[in-house]
């Protein structure tokens, strides 16, 4: 049977959800979950920052494979800030598009990605970024869980 | 960063297996046993999947 959902509880989960997606561990902190928000937070910052030391490669959306490349773009971008952070700090901006193929040559963002690509830790790192990105989404869902009242 | 393919392993997994054990267990006990089971479970597939597949080096 399907309750409506109160406003107070609408608005609870969508904060919770935000202030998650913004800093992993957050939400639950908002929510009175102190003891996950502390774990939370370090895993997921952790597992991030292993993969951009180990030179994990922050997916572009690619037109000529736009089904896998919008998937993992979108993985990396559920991390939040620190995706963009990330962007910023290796492609000089926040980055979310392939170039074109004539750009391609000559772009700076390429030449980025070619580099952390050749790194020996690169596919691993990539694994890292796309977990973090993945075990943030799973906060998301377990906040609204939690906020509405479907979970301890 | 790790040289060692296997450290990347034993720190992914237990990452990932404090992550679950969090999300899905609220009680100390709960959380402990989840972890672990999630660890083992992960780290014996990964082996058998690496020992199955030595003999397919490409």
């Amino acid at each position: 049977m399907i309750e409506r959902m109160s406003w107070t509880k609408f608005k609870r989960s969508l904060i919770s959800m935000i202030l998650t997606w913004l800093i992993p561990g957050i939400g639950h902190l908002y929510l009175g979950k102190k003891g996950r928000a502390v774990v939370f937070f370090i895993v997921v910052h952790l597992t991030f920052i292993l993969g951009f030391v180990a030179d994990g490669r922050f997916f572009l959306v690619d037109q000529r494979q736009p089904f896998m490349s919008y998937l993992q773009t979108a993985t990396n971008m559920a991390a939040g800030p620190l995706d963009i952070v990330g962007r910023v700090y290796v492609y000089g901006s926040p980055a979310y598009f392939l170039p074109g193929e004539e750009e391609a040559r000559s772009s700076f963002l390429m030449t980025r990605m070619r580099e952390r690509m050749k790194s020996q830790g690169s596919a691993y790192g990539t694994a890292y970024l796309l977990t973090a990105g993945l075990m943030n989404l799973l906060l998301m869902l377990d906040v609204f869980d939690i906020s509405i009242g479907r979970k301890e | 960063m790790f040289q060692s393919h296997f450290i990347h392993m034993l720190v992914f997994t237990g990452l990932v297996s404090v992550f679950f054990a969090f999300l899905t267990r609220n009680d100390r006990r709960g959380r402990l046993k989840v972890g672990i089971y999630l660890a083992l479970i992960m780290i014996t597939a990964s082996l058998l999947i690496a020992y199955t597949l030595y003999p397919f080096p490409k």
